[in-house]
């Protein structure tokens, strides 16, 4: 019987210990915690350290994490990016350690808040619009009612606004309505209104190995 | 209106391109690993935090032994 590797999904605060019962990256049915003192990666069982990246796979690495928030909407996730697996236990563990306290002032910046995704696409046709007054009016209203922001790529001209907000519980009800007068507001345009994420666009971290004889700081 | 989470362009878009990376020998080995380093970036409040540590990993094994006292049993 081979061992068994762990693929991570995201990092929590331990305030419980976690199971669930939902279909996870490479046939995995059950997600679990691994933890190190107050800090708990999200993980299920896998075969091989480097998953095969199919759209299947990018999927259900999503629909683990939205498990883990429906579970409790108010949780901060730290998500991973696809394809985190590790060795076992012990080598998921010192990297929780060594990264502790990046990790843990991260769960603190982003507690009690989820991101929300929101475009804006100009009509298909010729319509004119004017897309900077477009621009203001939409982002100063959801600009108030959210605690951090990022502008995304506008990949195509038909693209007039592509933020990630970063959107406390407690304004969510507020947000949602924003959209919905945004909505009714811009008749002509169409808004795409996505979330709740993991706060994907407002956490960045890169944990790499040195070996300190090659010169390491 | 509520938002939606299941468009797989959204779900890429963020799965594959952001979230925290692990380089391949701090997951698969810490043998012959001295050093973890590790860079953050929190952007929350308008206000960016960049963070840079090194860790020396080298008494991981000693806090696994008491850190495993406590951990859940492995499968």
């Amino acid at each position: 019987m081979s061992e068994s590797h762990l693929y991570t999904y995201g990092i929590i605060d331990d305030n419980e210990s976690l199971a669930l019962n939902v279909d996870g990256v490479a046939g995995a049915t059950r997600a679990y915690t691994v933890s190190y003192r107050s800090l708990s990666a999200v993980v299920s069982d896998i075969e091989t350290t480097d998953p095969e990246r199919t759209d299947a796979a990018v999927e259900a690495h999503n629909t683990v994490l939205q498990a883990v928030l429906e579970h409790d909407a108010t949780r901060a996730v730290v998500p991973m990016s696809f394809g985190m697996a590790f060795k076992n236990a012990r080598t998921l563990k010192g990297v929780l350690r060594g990264a502790r306290r990046a990790l843990r002032s991260t769960l603190t910046e982003i507690a009690g808040t989820v991101e929300l995704g929101v475009k804006v696409l100009a009509p298909g046709d010729d319509t004119a619009v004017d897309t900077a007054a477009v621009r203001s009016d939409v982002t100063a209203r959801l600009s108030a009612l959210s605690v951090g922001e990022t502008e995304n790529d506008c990949f195509t001209d038909r693209l007039i606004i592509n933020k990630s907000y970063l959107v406390e519980h407690d304004t969510r009800d507020a947000f949602d309505a924003a959209i919905d007068e945004i909505d009714a507001a811009h008749d002509d345009l169409t808004v795409r209104y996505t979330g709740p994420w993991p706060p994907y666009n407002f956490v960045d971290i890169h944990i790499g190995a040195e070996q300190a004889q090659q010169g390491g700081r | 209106a509520q938002p939606d989470s299941s468009g797989l362009a959204e779900v890429l878009d963020r799965v594959l391109d952001k979230g925290v990376v692990v380089d391949v020998w701090a997951r698969v080995s810490l043998v012959g690993i001295e050093i973890l380093t590790v860079e953050a970036r929190v952007v929350a409040a308008s206000v960016d935090t960049f963070l840079h540590y090194a860790e020396e990993i080298a008494k991981i094994e000693q806090a696994e032994l008491t850190a495993g006292a406590e951990a859940a049993p492995e499968a």
